[in-house]
């Protein structure tokens, strides 16, 4: 029988083994630290919402190292296409620079993309030829726009024929000054599985007496919409995206950004109302910011956002096809996107450059930060979700972001210094919070309780879940309840709640308030016939006195 | 009708608040200042403020709450008034105005009393109206400044003996006056603050000088220096003097 010692150092050690093995279980931590704005829009810590799930290298996909990629996209099939833009060819010449690279959603390499076939569009080249020989087209632009392999591609774009299922890639080749439209036919069975884009259309410079001469034509961005419209994004143009329709003739601009009121802009206005027509053309003309970046969803609303440091309005817009903005006109202010605050940290100024952004099937934004290397999530109504990502060199923050994508419950973002993707995966949390959003948003706010209240449990800083809460308990008609939750969270949630529950108090109540006023009103009628009769009194009182004094003199 | 006018101090300011231009005559005629009704009155000022910035219902509170600070409402409430009672007293002293420094305070005071009670009623409306019916709030707020407006200027007349467009045109000049006083206020604050950075530095320099030494031992040798040098000075000017009383002397004998 074992002594009572040995068996306590039996005990001792069996709880320190347990111990050590619990310590000992993985446990990785974010780079950056979760955080989310409260109604005053004080950054607050949060919970993670996505952490990084890998990270991917060209190599991880088989096509060697990527080279300053700058753009990514997936397809309707899920391929996701990579604009590989300083790639050099093997034996290509100078001009040859970039290509794509497909990949499944798993990162299996399907295809890369380096060279071109324009024998497809020989009457579009016959065309240019007649260009060139009458001197419209210089010879060196000529070059540039049949140029058969790219130039720096630094957008991609891959519409799906909804009819036949065919795929039409599309890529802003930015030093080629064009956009090219493509199909592959045939993969080759070598290294990096190349194949040959036939080309079918090709999207150039307008005519000069449209498009102003002496501004370039350098494509970043594409994309296509329904009608199968191209939309290019141009970072020298203020005045929207360029659209050219399917056969590639100039239709216009689309979606200018507005004026910003700044003070320069309102003293020029009023100079203008007292100048001449001669002074005021010297004038410097006031010039909105450019878009940076676009992108459209399942049902052809076009997003796009300003990257520029000193803009503060249409960070991002949602545009309708007349190009109207539907995250504006709301009657009191702009949305604000990114960081709230502009910090200022040893000599540099961070405020948030929106690089890029991608709306999910659902709805769900995701705005990518150039400064801070964050993304940003929304829902579609700009309710702010989660943060997540930061500069840095570990798993999960980055260097030079250049594009966001996402797919399911996962968000891709693409490093452009780093050369590698990386998926973030939504945490159990960012599932929670995502679910009860989606109620939300259908007017589902009783359904959402569940999933809010849980949000709270994990972390009470979540300041939407107590709007979502208060919604659900106004909804049930729990005013008390309602204005709790809506209590410095929402003034127009608590004016609600607060509307509804004084309508109800004072019905409750109504006996009690009306012998309360009558008892005053009686209370006031007897004072003052009370201080009345006092001063009467006292009145005749002097009188008297009065008369006292003088009855002597009178005599 | 008449009114009896021998009423308690505390009656005053309510007196003085039913009759804007006939109160501050009658309070003149009585002598009746009272210092501490106007301190009351003060107090009741920062109550009220303090009050309005915790207790203004949600939906009509616009201050920042997050972060409560008592010193802001300090200097809005109490600082500015005392501020306003000096400038005034030392711009209209020089200019024929007959109020001492204690009969501009009583009065300027008395008129603050619709205004407090304006905030304390919007304090309760606050709780009581949705955002919608915030016009009321509004209006209450804009009839009281307008009555303490009115009973300021009212008060300032009857004190000084002025017409009112010289009075008028002296309150005017009294917010400069009192800007002069708050910005001289904050500069001897920072001169202040020079000289503390000052005697601090010398203090630093003589630890990196003396560092085998404690540094409360340098404390005491700091104030032990300084008391030197003060005995020295004063030890010489008692010398001086004395001398100076020897030459008399010798004058006086010779």
């Amino acid at each position: 029988m074992p002594s009572i010692k040995r068996i306590a150092v039996r005990v001792t050690a069996a709880a320190m083994a347990a111990a050590t093995l619990m310590t000992s279980v993985a446990y990785a931590d974010e780079p950056y630290t979760g955080y989310n704005y409260d109604w005053w829009g004080d950054p607050v810590p949060s919970q993670n919402g996505y952490v990084v799930d890998k990270v991917y290298t060209g190599a991880d996909m088989g096509v060697g190292a990527l080279s300053e990629p700058s753009d990514m996209f997936f397809s309707d099939n899920e391929d996701l296409f990579i604009a590989d833009t300083s790639y050099k060819p093997t034996n290509g010449t100078d001009t040859a620079k970039g290509r794509i690279v497909v990949t499944d959603s798993k990162f299996n390499l399907k295809y890369t993309v380096e060279s071109l076939d324009l024998s497809g569009i020989q009457d579009w080249l016959d065309y240019k030829q007649s260009e060139l020989n009458t001197g419209v087209l210089s010879q060196a632009d000529y070059n540039k726009i049949t140029n058969t392999s790219f130039n720096g591609p630094t957008g991609v774009f891959v519409d799906v024929d909804t009819d036949d299922g065919t795929e039409t890639i599309y890529v802003a080749d930015n030093a080629n000054d064009r956009v090219v439209a493509f199909e592959i036919d045939e993969i080759n069975d070598d290294q990096y599985k190349t194949a040959v884009g036939k080309v079918t259309t090709v999207y150039t410079r307008p005519p000069s007496n449209m498009y102003d001469s002496s501004v370039t034509f350098n494509p970043s961005k594409v994309l296509v919409d329904a009608a199968k419209n191209v939309y290019v994004c141009i970072k020298s143009i203020t005045k929207g995206a360029v659209v050219f329709s399917k056969e590639g003739d100039f239709n216009g601009y689309f979606g200018a950004n507005r004026v910003e009121a700044t003070g320069e802009v309102l003293l020029n206005a009023f100079w203008k109302l007292i100048f001449s027509r001669e002074q005021a053309k010297r004038m410097r003309r006031s010039v909105p910011v450019e878009i940076s970046n676009f992108d459209i969803d399942s049902d052809n609303f076009i997003y796009t956002v300003t990257e520029s440091k000193s803009a503060e309005t249409d960070i991002l817009k949602k545009l309708n096809s007349a190009g109207t903005n539907i995250y504006t006109n709301l009657g009191y202010s702009d949305y604000t996107f990114g960081d709230a605050l502009t910090k200022w940290y040893r000599g540099q100024t961070y405020s948030s450059q929106i690089t890029d952004i991608d709306v999910d099937a659902n709805g769900t934004i995701n705005l990518l930060d150039l400064k801070t290397g964050r993304v940003f999530q929304y829902d579609d109504e700009c309710n702010l979700l989660f943060i997540f990502g930061g500069i840095g060199q570990q798993k999960g923050t980055f260097n030079i972001v250049n594009a966001v994508e996402s797919l399911g419950d996962r968000v891709y973002v693409l490093d452009g210094r780093k050369c590698s993707v990386t998926v973030f995966k939504q945490t159990e949390f960012g599932a929670i919070v995502h679910q009860a959003m989606d109620l939300f948003n259908r007017g589902k706010y009783e359904e959402a309780r569940g999933p809010w209240e849980e949000v709270i449990r994990r972390d009470s800083n979540y300041w939407f879940a107590y709007i979502g809460l208060g919604n659900a308990y106004l909804n049930e008609g729990d005013y008390e309840t309602a204005m709790k939750y809506f209590y410095y969270n929402s003034r127009s949630g608590y004016n609600d709640a607060f509307k509804s529950w004084r309508m109800n108090f004072i019905r409750d109540n109504f006996t009690l308030f009306a012998v309360i006023i009558l008892v005053l009103l009686a209370a006031i009628y007897f004072i003052s016939v009370w201080r009345g009769k006092v001063r009467a009194k006292r009145n005749a009182e002097r009188e008297r006195l009065f008369k006292e004094q003088n009855k002597g003199r009178e005599d | 009708m008449r009114f009896n006018l021998d009423m308690p101090a505390w009656k005053w300011p309510f007196y003085i608040m039913r009759h804007p231009f006939e109160g501050f005559e009658d309070l003149r005629w009585k002598k009746a200042y009272n210092m501490k009704v106007a301190l009351v009155i003060v107090a009741a000022l920062f109550i009220v403020s303090v009050c309005s910035e915790l207790m203004t219902g949600f939906l009509h509170n616009y201050s920042d709450v997050k972060i409560f600070n008592i010193v802001p409402i300090v200097i809005r409430t109490i600082v500015i008034f005392f501020t306003w009672v000096i400038g005034n007293w030392a711009l209209c002293t020089l200019f024929d105005g007959e109020g001492t420094m204690k009969n501009i305070c009583v009065n300027t005071a008395y008129a603050l009393v619709p205004y407090i009670i304006g905030q304390a009623i919007n304090i309760i409306l606050s709780n009581c109206l949705i955002k919608g019916e915030s016009a009321f709030i509004t209006f209450v707020s804009y009839v009281t400044i307008l009555w303490t407006g009115v009973l300021l200027i009212s008060g300032m007349k009857t004190v000084h003996q002025y017409s009112i467009p010289k009075t008028i045109v002296f309150m005017l000049i009294t917010l400069l006056a009192m800007v002069v006083i708050l910005i001289l206020l904050v500069l001897l604050v920072s001169l202040f603050q020079q000289v503390y950075v000052f005697v601090y530095s010398i203090y630093t320099e003589l630890l990196y000088r003396f560092s085998n030494l404690e540094p409360t031992a340098l404390i005491f040798i700091f104030i032990g220096v300084i008391v030197a040098l003060f005995a020295i000075v004063i030890a010489a000017y008692t010398a001086f003097e004395k001398h100076q009383i020897a030459k008399e002397r010798k004058k006086l004998n010779s």
